[in-house]
């Protein structure tokens, strides 16, 4: 894997920046529970970018460019399971939002109350579940996105994947390109708070217990990033396992370290922070958590002796 | 255990048994308010309020000791949680007065806040001014036999339901700080007084920015002295730093038993984790009632920065091994009083009372000894 863009990736990533400046982005502060950016979701849908790893030429990796930059944004849009896991299983373009799932169907599911199919993982197979809008109750929960769940579980309309190893993988490589661009933002936002904030007569950056947290939130980010990358390049299962695994338990860390930076003010919905906070931590939580994903790259690396 | 302690024991369990609210408590707004005082006119009548109060400020004059064994039974009975609207009354302003204050100060104000009467806040953080509480601005100056306030406070929790504020004022432009400060009783229904809560993460409506326009309180709410409010403030702090938190400490011990119960043996990695915290817990809890113990009759020494630090990132490792335990969409997450709310509420723990970065310097310090570090 290089690590520099190729010319047509780094084309694709400004056509996508240049689509983007035309979006308000500026944070939502009220409700707590926040709405979907409807808006954008049709927009991009119409722009093409979440099909790119269905386009000759492209692969998982320029999806997860795309992904990790939307990931970024405040607005809540579905774009990770579009771009990165539909495209491996068989789900058509344009079917979308599309909401994961592992575990009962009757558990929830982020973006299930938009989504037009759910990709359930249940063990040894995977579902594509058509969702049916009045089958779906939503999910009240404090961590940004919108969450929901089968009402019913009877008379689905269904399709069998044997591949769920795809399912799970590609997830992984979603999670973790999520993950990324959420970390980035969230240092962004404190990087300009403590250059600017003062105490005991200097800027709180100046303070080295500030800026050794600060690097090693940088590192993690960068960190997830790659790995991340790296995923969606090579497609496997050890990676995909490694990359999620890493973003999922240096997330406590990361905002334990940014809420501390901001004090108080981190904790209000004046101060954008908590945005990446509900989001991070509801990603910290999929797919069985961190020690799951530790546990999934040692018996992609070392088989069952692991 | 002597048998007077048992007996003490079994009282407070009976009693505590028969007088619990069964009902969640508001979180915030007027609702917080009346169902706080009420609670804590109930524990006041049934002669468990101050425990270790003196007797002529309606305390019980008992030991620590006993205090001890109530916050224990106190939490194992599952009562409100004591981090709400009468926690600065009860485990700042109180203790302070009662250190600090005179015997009128005490007199007048004592009872009523063991009594469930009022409502304390604190108004000490500035926009400006939070773990550098030193540089704050807010302006007090003396005119005859009155104090003129001008200036803002802000993150007082409670503020906008609150009767009265332990608010520290700059008294002295040109002197240092340790001599710049004073630490007054400023009744919220002061004329010149704005509050405006501010919604939090975890939802409610809990900090408040507070605004003071030419607000005029008497020269004799003054608590420790003119000019002597950095002291009192660092006596105020202490006794969060030292015993406040011994209930929450006791009650979130009992959560980690509660989650070792519900989590699965299919999980050997979780129950691991689980134990990590019960240890830990144990550990902290070892800890607080030594502190407790040795400040008997004083104020608590740097050491209960230890206490803070220890028990506030603990709360947060216990909400967030919950929320796993037991998924994102549990019942036990979700809703007013989930894991959720208790999770995004614990990142409160490490900043309000004293940053743990403060905590840490604290420690390093006046426990440690160790050269103070540039500020």
């Amino acid at each position: 894997m290089k690590y520099e863009l190729t010319d047509d990736q780094a084309s694709v990533l400004a056509g996508l920046d240049q689509l983007l400046a035309g979006v308000d982005t500026d944070p939502p502060i009220e409700p707590v529970v926040f709405e979907y950016a409807a808006a954008l979701d049709q927009t991009l849908a119409e722009s093409g970018f979440l099909d790119i790893a269905r386009e000759e030429g492209f692969s998982p990796l320029d999806a997860a460019l795309i992904v990790e930059r939307l990931a970024r944004l405040p607005q809540v849009v579905e774009a990770a399971a579009s771009a990165i896991v539909a495209p491996a299983l068989g789900v058509p373009a344009g079917t979308r939002p599309v909401a994961l799932l592992s575990g009962p169907l009757t558990k929830a599911a982020r973006y299930l109350p938009m989504a037009q199919v759910l990709l359930a993982d249940r063990g040894d197979h995977a579902l594509a579940i058509k969702v049916e809008p009045d089958n779906v109750e939503t999910v009240e929960t404090l961590f940004a996105y919108p969450y929901g769940r089968l009402k019913r579980v009877e008379g689905l309309e269904q399709t069998r994947i044997d591949d769920v190893a795809t399912l799970r993988r590609r997830w992984r490589i979603a999670l973790a390109a999520e993950a990324a661009g959420c970390m980035a933002s969230a240092i962004d936002t404190i990087l300009e708070h403590v250059k600017t904030r003062q105490a005991f007569g200097q800027p709180l950056g100046a303070f080295q217990a500030i800026q050794h947290r600060l690097a090693m939130a940088a590192e993690t980010a960068e960190s997830t990033k790659y790995l991340a990358f790296r995923a969606a390049w090579s497609d496997s299962e050890s990676d995909a396992a490694i990359a999620a695994g890493f973003a999922q338990t240096r997330t406590a860390q990361l905002a334990y370290d940014l809420h501390q930076f901001a004090g108080a003010m981190s904790l209000t919905l004046e101060f954008p922070l908590h945005l990446w906070t509900y989001r991070l931590r509801a990603l910290a939580g999929e797919l069985g958590g961190g020690s799951q994903q530790a546990r999934a790259a040692a018996l992609a690396t070392w088989g069952d002796a692991a | 255990m002597s048998s007077s302690i048992e007996t003490f024991r079994q009282e407070a369990r009976a009693w505590l048994a028969a007088n619990v609210p069964t009902e969640p408590p508001p979180e915030d707004g007027p609702a917080s308010r009346e169902f706080t005082l009420a609670w804590q006119r109930r524990q006041a009548q049934g002669g468990w309020a101050g425990i270790n109060w003196p007797k002529e400020l309606g305390g019980r004059g008992l030991s620590v000791m006993e205090q001890i064994v109530w916050f224990e039974e106190y939490a194992r009975a599952g009562a409100p949680t004591p981090l709400n609207a009468t926690f600065v009354g009860l485990n700042h302003a109180g203790p302070t007065l009662y250190a600090c204050g005179t015997e009128a100060q005490k007199a007048e104000h004592l009872p009523k806040i063991l009594g469930g009467e009022t409502i304390w806040c604190q108004g000490f953080s500035e926009p400006g001014s939070g773990s550098d509480l030193g540089s704050l601005k807010t302006r007090g100056e003396v005119q005859g036999d009155q104090i003129v306030i001008n200036g803002q406070k802000t993150w007082s929790s409670f503020a906008d339901i609150a009767d009265v504020q332990e608010l520290l004022i700059r008294t002295d432009p040109t002197a240092r700080t340790s001599q710049a400060l004073s630490w007054v009783i400023c009744p919220m229904d002061t004329p010149g007084i704005t509050v405006r809560p501010i919604r939090t993460m975890a939802g409610v409506l809990k900090y408040c920015e507070v605004f003071y326009d030419d607000v005029r309180i008497p020269l004799e709410n003054c608590v420790g002295g003119i000019g002597n409010g950095w002291a009192t403030a660092m006596s105020t702090l202490s006794f969060e730093r030292g015993t406040a938190a011994l209930a929450l400490l006791i009650g979130v011990t009992l959560h980690v038993e509660k989650l070792l119960a519900d989590c699965p043996a299919d999980r050997p990695q979780m129950r691991a984790r689980l134990a990590r915290l019960r240890a830990e817990g144990a550990s902290i809890r070892a800890m607080n009632y030594r502190v407790a113990l040795d400040s008997e009759n004083s104020v608590p020494d740097a050491t209960g920065s230890m206490v803070r630090l220890a028990f506030a990132e603990f709360s947060q490792r216990v909400s967030a091994a919950a929320i796993d335990l037991y998924g994102l969409d549990a019942p036990e997450t979700i809703g007013a009083h989930g894991w959720a709310h208790d999770y995004l509420d614990a990142f409160s723990e490490t900043i309000a009372g004293g940053a743990a970065e403060i905590q840490r310097n604290i420690i390093g310090e006046r426990v440690l000894g160790l050269p103070k570090g540039p500020k």
